[in-house]
């Protein structure tokens, strides 16, 4: 608490953290529509916490107190009575709306460059789906930034996470694949991020990776890391905001701006074009009038090769003389920082398995206990079994003889009697009909399970409901057909308010 | 714990008893310290006054090797005996030195270790170093850890000692360095990317599949190549298995890192302390020797262990002076930093030595300046000159004023001045014989040519291109010096003398060697590429040749990254390709193109003969398809070529007889026996065979042949309609991209009869049974026997083509058949 008071006084309004909450089309058929209702990926729940808390209250450790909220307009009811609901008084959010559909979804670089006037500052841009470990704190990697920015002119930091091995017994193919872990290749001393390697290097070599000779010969020793995740979250100058701007055609930051965003420091053509517009810094007007002046940018433009070749002779190690030039680079390194993070589980709930994964993840630090409030504590049936690795979230029922183990159960659910539900995930309000058996599956909210069906690693739609006796393995329960469920949707909903 | 530790103990003396074994390969297997290494083996050519030979001696020593086999080609009888004068080879000693002579067959290292493995000299682990090695570290360390891997991984067969450096360390050859692509935690090698600087690498490509069983893998950049490899007995008996293994690294490494079989591995020693380096060129030489004089090697240095056995006194600044008391220094001559003397030289007044070693018994004139050189033994340098970043052989005479400039090589016992001038990177040995007499015929030669040439390599060596050739392909024949090849080399820079705008003086005794680069070039590889050969040289600094092709090429890596990137700096790449790469490329290419031409062509002669002997002879289909598939892969041209020149084949061999039922008959013949060979060739393409044959129809007396040749083919499946249809939809078939002449026309024609056979085609297809003549030419022909094949034709079209019913309803056919087919469409309207 003390570090952030310190940080509003001194440092006032250094970042805006800018969150992009999007459909989660890979979240289907959680994300589906529920009837006519959009079912936000930012809501969604995960251990009882609605996605989106997660960024926030990481964004509040960190001191960062504006936030813009990007997401698609017909979210934007939903999503605001979130978060005036649950007043997080440390943020000041901002919503802004942007029409979109699930089927044509804007890429992250359109979003940016639309809402660019309104980033004026440098940012941090964040998914909604990012869970960070607790031992990892954004202040970590504000700080690098920080210092890099200062010290060599570092335009950008980005943070990895290595990629949980997920096992594959236990996740059906049905759900979707698992997103692969990204190839890159990052600089240790330095820790700058050199190469990612994007879908469409695969595509055009699914044999090799390419790496230049121009980046190896201006760090000789570079790590290639191949099970890397990104987690999605950037720190950057106000200045990438600019370069954004002029390059029109990249669509997704993580997968085509970024990769590119690399190379600019060692690639000598693609730093003289934008070495002015990177190095500008962004807050005073004194550097606003200076980027205009063609005078300054040019010189820089026309030195900076020279000074490439030397500096690429500095690094080496001085085991030997070498002829190495003594003057220190007085340009801006225009690199990409990066934060690995090794230790802890992180992962961007952007896909059924990871969602599945965290909600695990969570549940082996739950310990349950009995509420203690009496009037929710009347719902739960004392002959009910509920192991202590279990998450069951307030006003939800549950009857007698009924066990419960390692599943996260949501709101407001009802679960008759005799039901076993084992390591499964339960959406709020979702209701479960006596003798039903639930093994590893995802309910979606408002899901009904009939009584005795027995339902083994199945995901349901919201709204989905199972008839009684119904056995399913392995399935993707999807609704074909909204007007048949339509009286008892609403019924939930009136409930809900 | 404790068995364990008792176990590991027991065969750690068991490996004590066992003799730590080196293998030297002694010969360079290639020539770029010529004319140098003429008279004398690379091995044995003296780095600050002591062979290099005797510094890997040394430097094995240090390690505590215990037996050393030199595998020795090229004047092995010099380095025999260089080895039995050493000091290593006097009792207690604690070496056992023995000197391997090999066949003079043996041209590359691979196969030097195929006779180490025939000889079966090694018995365990042993240490393969190359005859050029400096080094200072200890590789018993690396023995050791080798060894240890072996305990658990019986695949480890081999572990290279590499050394960390920067990227452009100066004992890192520019030229032929390489990235290392190693498993962060076991050093295993996983992929390792030879770098040429010309034509410069600009990616290096790591297998994907490498990835996945090492996620957290290390590039790197900064390694220096030792050769030193601590190799276990398996490896000679590899390059026994793979004859074409030549290059350590360029195909062994290469071959057992790709290879899917052999799965063993070979690890990297990364060595962060201590020093090795190799004299592979005149810029490491120099290198190396400014490593020595600044005392990078200790304890290898020339004032302590000097391998020669010389006794130096060292001071201030790194100057070495022989310190026996023999070297007369004259009083107002400068030793600069960095210097090292031998004994019995002589150095006259005034004269100014910096960065330079000088031999023993060498005279130094008065005034003389010498400059980051290295001056062999028993040489007298005249008052007044200049010598820079050169090497001088032994026994030189430089007569007075004379000047000699960066780069230059002079062999042994050259005489040149006075008043010599030596343009940069100039090579000079001794006549043969000692006859001085067309000397000045040379230099008048030579002051003649000095206006025209002007002062540019690049344009030098292009003229001397065509002068050079003869030499250049004797340089091929032999891979390395041996005392005939040299004569007749020799012989033949006298009958053609070099063009150069240096002036040897006129007591000189010397001949110049050309300087252009060998004509064929282009097949030779990156490392061996004649640009990337120059670079390596002694004083090149890179002002000229490598800085435009760096450029170039990074405006080109530029461009080509960018090319995803639409606002794409088109500005960079332009200015880049028209400054940098042009005086580069374009004589390349030049070269290259008439060469492919005339391949092509023998190629259409050869397959004109092959298979004019298999219609003569009466071979099989296919092994006449053998036979073209063999010519291809030699000959290396593409599919379609082979396809064409087959087409031609066999429509040439149709003989034109006198009407049109035996014309028929002979046309189906030939077709029909060698028609499906088309398709046998190795490939399959259809429309290509038909534009090849319209091509060739075009252009050849059987034109009027095509349509009946066609339908034969359609009859034998060698084409199907779809096929015909396909091609008659291309732009060339109507003769597109043709400009006037008869075979335009003709092609025009052949089109509008592939028109009409479609025609027929929709007209079988809608059903109509009009019998009617397929082929143009052939409309005034006798309708029966049309008639009768017509049926049989429509039977396997609809057979065959049934699927491209769609492309029906042209309605307008010609002839007769445009009654019946306006009759179907009205029926069809009904």
């Amino acid at each position: 608490m003390l570090e952030m008071d310190i940080q509003r006084d001194l440092v006032p309004q250094e970042f805006l953290a800018v969150i992009l909450a999007g459909f989660g089309n890979e979240l289907s058929p959680l994300t589906s529509d529920h009837g006519d209702e959009p079912c936000l990926k930012a809501l969604l729940p995960v251990a009882n916490t609605p996605l989106i808390d997660y960024p926030l209250s990481w964004l509040e450790q960190s001191g960062i107190k504006d936030v813009l909220l990007i997401c698609p307009a017909i979210h934007r009811p939903a999503l605001s009575h979130h978060i005036h609901s649950h007043p997080n008084s440390l943020l000041h959010i901002d919503i802004q709306s942007y029409e979109e559909t699930p089927d044509s979804a804007v890429g992250t670089c359109t979003l940016l460059r639309h809402f660019a006037g309104r980033i004026s500052r440098d940012f941090v841009l964040l998914p909604c789906d990012f869970i960070p470990p607790p031992s990892l704190s954004l202040i970590s990697i504000l700080n690098k930034f920080r210092t890099d920015t200062v010290s060599d002119g570092l335009i950008a930091t980005t943070c990895w996470f290595t990629a949980s091995k997920t096992d594959k017994t236990v996740i059906p193919d049905e759900w979707g694949h698992i997103a692969p872990p990204v190839s890159i290749v990052w600089d240790k001393p330095s820790t700058t991020l050199l190469y990612v390697d994007t879908p469409d290097d695969l595509d055009r070599n699914s044999e090799e990776v390419e790496l230049r000779m121009s980046m190896l010969s201006r760090y000789p020793r570079s790590s290639l890391s191949s099970n890397q995740q990104d987690s999605h979250v950037y720190v950057c100058k106000r200045s990438v905001l600019d370069v954004l701007q002029e390059k029109h055609h990249f669509d997704s930051f993580r997968e085509e701006f970024l990769p590119w965003l690399c190379k600019v420091q060692y690639q000598r053509a693609k730093r003289e074009k934008y070495e002015h517009i990177l190095s500008s810094s962004t807050n005073t007007s004194q550097s606003q009038a200076l980027r205009h002046s063609t005078l300054s940018s040019k010189s820089k433009a026309q030195q900076a090769p020279h000074v490439h070749k030397s500096k690429s002779t500095a690094t080496s190690a001085p085991q030997s003389p070498i002829p190495s030039d003594p003057n220190i680079d007085p340009h801006p390194s225009l690199r990409v920082g990066l934060h690995m993070h090794r230790n802890g589980i992180a992962a961007r709930v952007n896909n059924i398995h990871s969602f599945l994964e965290m909600n695990r993840h969570f549940l082996t630090s739950a310990s349950y206990s009995l509420p203690t409030d009496p009037t929710q504590r009347a719902l739960i049936d004392q002959k009910a079994q509920i192991s202590s690795d279990t998450i069951v979230g307030e006003s939800t029922q549950v009857d007698e003889r009924t066990s419960i183990k390692k599943s996260v159960i949501g709101k407001h659910c009802t679960i008759g009697k005799m039901v076993k539900i084992v390591g499964s995930v339960l959406l709020d309000h979702c209701v479960v009909a006596d003798g039903a058996k639930l093994d590893g599956c995802i309910l979606g909210k408002n899901t009904v399970v009939g009584a005795k069906a027995e339902l083994v690693r199945c995901i349901t739609q919201p709204g989905y409901e199972v008839d009684p006796g119904e056995n399913v393995k392995n399935e993707k329960l999807e609704i074909s057909d909204w007007t048949a469920g339509a009286v008892g949707d609403s019924d939930s909903d009136s409930e809900d308010e | 714990m404790a068995p364990k530790a008792a176990s590991g103990k027991e065969k750690l003396i068991d490996e004590e008893d066992e003799v730590l074994q080196a293998v030297i390969l002694a010969d360079s297997f290639d020539k770029r310290f010529r004319p140098l290494t003429t008279r004398t083996p690379r091995c044995l050519l003296p780095v600050c006054n002591a062979s290099l030979l005797d510094w890997t001696f040394e430097s094995l020593a240090l390690a505590g090797v215990q037996e050393i086999f030199v595998i020795c080609r090229s004047h092995a009888g010099q380095v025999k005996k260089a080895i039995s004068e050493s000091k290593w080879s006097r009792p207690g000693s604690g070496i056992k030195i023995v000197p391997i002579m090999t066949a003079k067959e043996t041209f590359s290292a691979g196969d030097a270790m195929r006779d180490v493995y025939t000889r079966g000299l090694v018995t365990s682990d042993f240490v393969l170093v190359m005859g050029d090695l400096v080094s200072n570290i200890r590789i018993d360390e690396v023995v050791r850890v080798h060894k240890e891997r072996r305990k658990t991984n019986k695949d480890a067969i081999m572990t290279m000692v590499v050394k960390e450096s920067g990227v452009a360390h100066r004992t890192r050859p520019q030229g032929d360095s390489a990235v290392f692509v190693l498993d962060a935690e076991t050093s295993e090698c996983l992929h390792y990317e030879p770098v040429s600087a010309y034509p410069r690498t600009s990616m290096t490509r790591i297998p994907r599949e490498v990835l996945e069983n090492h996620p957290e893998i290390e590039i790197r950049n900064d390694l220096i190549d030792c050769s030193i490899d601590v190799c276990s007995v398996e490896v000679p008996s590899l390059f026994q298995d793979n004859f074409d293994y030549e290059d350590l690294r360029r195909d062994f490494l290469h071959g057992v890192l790709t290879s899917d079989l052999l799965m063993k591995n070979i690890h990297c020693y990364v060595a962060k302390e201590g020093y090795a380096a190799r004299v592979k060129d005149t810029k490491s030489y120099d290198s190396v020797s400014k490593d020595i004089l600044s005392r990078w090697t200790f304890p290898l240095v020339p004032d302590d262990n000097h391998p020669g056995g010389h006794v130096y006194q060292h001071s201030r600044g790194n100057k070495y002076i022989a310190s026996d008391n023999s070297v007369s220094l004259a009083r107002t001559c400068k030793v600069g930093n960095n210097t090292l003397i031998g004994a019995s030289t002589k150095i006259h007044e005034n004269a100014q030595i910096s960065g330079s070693v000088i031999g023993r018994d060498c005279v130094i004139g008065a005034g003389c300046i010498i400059e980051g050189s290295y001056i062999f033994e028993g040489t007298v340098i005249g008052p007044q000159c200049v010598v820079r970043r050169s090497i001088i052989g032994a026994g030189v005479i430089i007569k007075e004023k004379t000047r000699i400039e960066k780069g230059c090589l002079v062999g042994d016992d050259v005489v040149v001045g006075p008043l010599a001038m030596l343009d940069s990177f100039e090579r000079l040995s001794k006549k043969r014989g000692e006859d001085d007499s067309d000397d000045d015929e040379d230099e008048d030669e030579e002051d003649g040519e000095e206006g025209e040439d002007g002062e540019d390599d690049d344009e030098d060596e292009d003229g001397d291109d065509e002068e050079d050739e003869d030499e250049d392909e004797d340089d091929e024949d032999e891979e390395d010096e041996d005392e005939d090849g040299e004569d007749s080399e020799l012989e033949e820079l006298e009958a053609n003398p070099v063009k150069t705008i240096s002036v040897l003086g006129k007591d000189s005794n010397a001949v110049v060697w050309p300087r252009g680069p060998p004509p064929q070039d282009e097949d030779e590889d990156g490392i061996t590429a004649y640009k990337n050969q120059l670079i390596r040289r002694l004083g090149n600094d890179g002002s000229d040749l490598e800085l435009q092709s760096e450029d170039s090429d990074s405006s080109n890596e530029e461009s080509s990254d960018d090319s995803s990137d639409y606002d794409s700096d088109t500005e960079f790449q332009i200015s880049g390709e028209g400054s940098g790469s042009s005086p580069l490329t374009t004589p390349s290419l030049d070269a290259f193109m008439p060469s492919g031409q005339m391949q092509e062509s023998e190629f259409r002669i050869e397959v004109a003969q092959s298979l004019e002997r298999a219609f003569a002879e009466g071979h099989s289909v296919d092994n006449a398809a053998v036979e073209l598939k063999t010519l291809r892969m030699a000959s290396n041209v593409p599919l379609s070529r082979v396809r064409e020149a087959v087409v031609s084949a066999i429509v040439e061999d149709i003989k034109i007889v006198e009407g049109a039922m035996p014309q028929r008959k002979e046309i189906s013949r030939v077709v029909g026996r060698w028609g499906e060979l088309i398709n046998k060739i190795g490939g399959v393409d259809p429309v290509e065979t038909i534009s090849a044959l319209q091509m060739h129809c075009a252009s050849s007396e059987r034109f009027p042949l095509f349509g009946q040749i066609l339908a034969e083919l359609y009859q034998t499946d060698v084409v199907e309609e779809d096929d015909i249809r396909a091609w008659h939809k291309t732009p060339e078939a109507k003769g597109a991209g043709l400009v006037g002449g008869p075979t335009a026309e003709n092609v025009k024609r052949c089109w509008a009869i592939g028109s009409k056979m479609i025609e027929q085609f929709d007209e079988q297809e809608s059903g109509s049974e009009s019998g009617e003549e397929e082929e143009g030419d052939k409309a005034e022909e006798g309708d029966k026997q049309g008639e009768s094949e017509e049926e049989s034709d429509s039977e396997s079209g609809s057979g065959s083509g049934s699927g491209s019913g769609s492309a029906s309803g042209s309605g307008s056919g010609s002839g007769d058949s445009e009654g019946d087919s306006e009759e179907e469409q009205e029926s069809e309207k009904e």
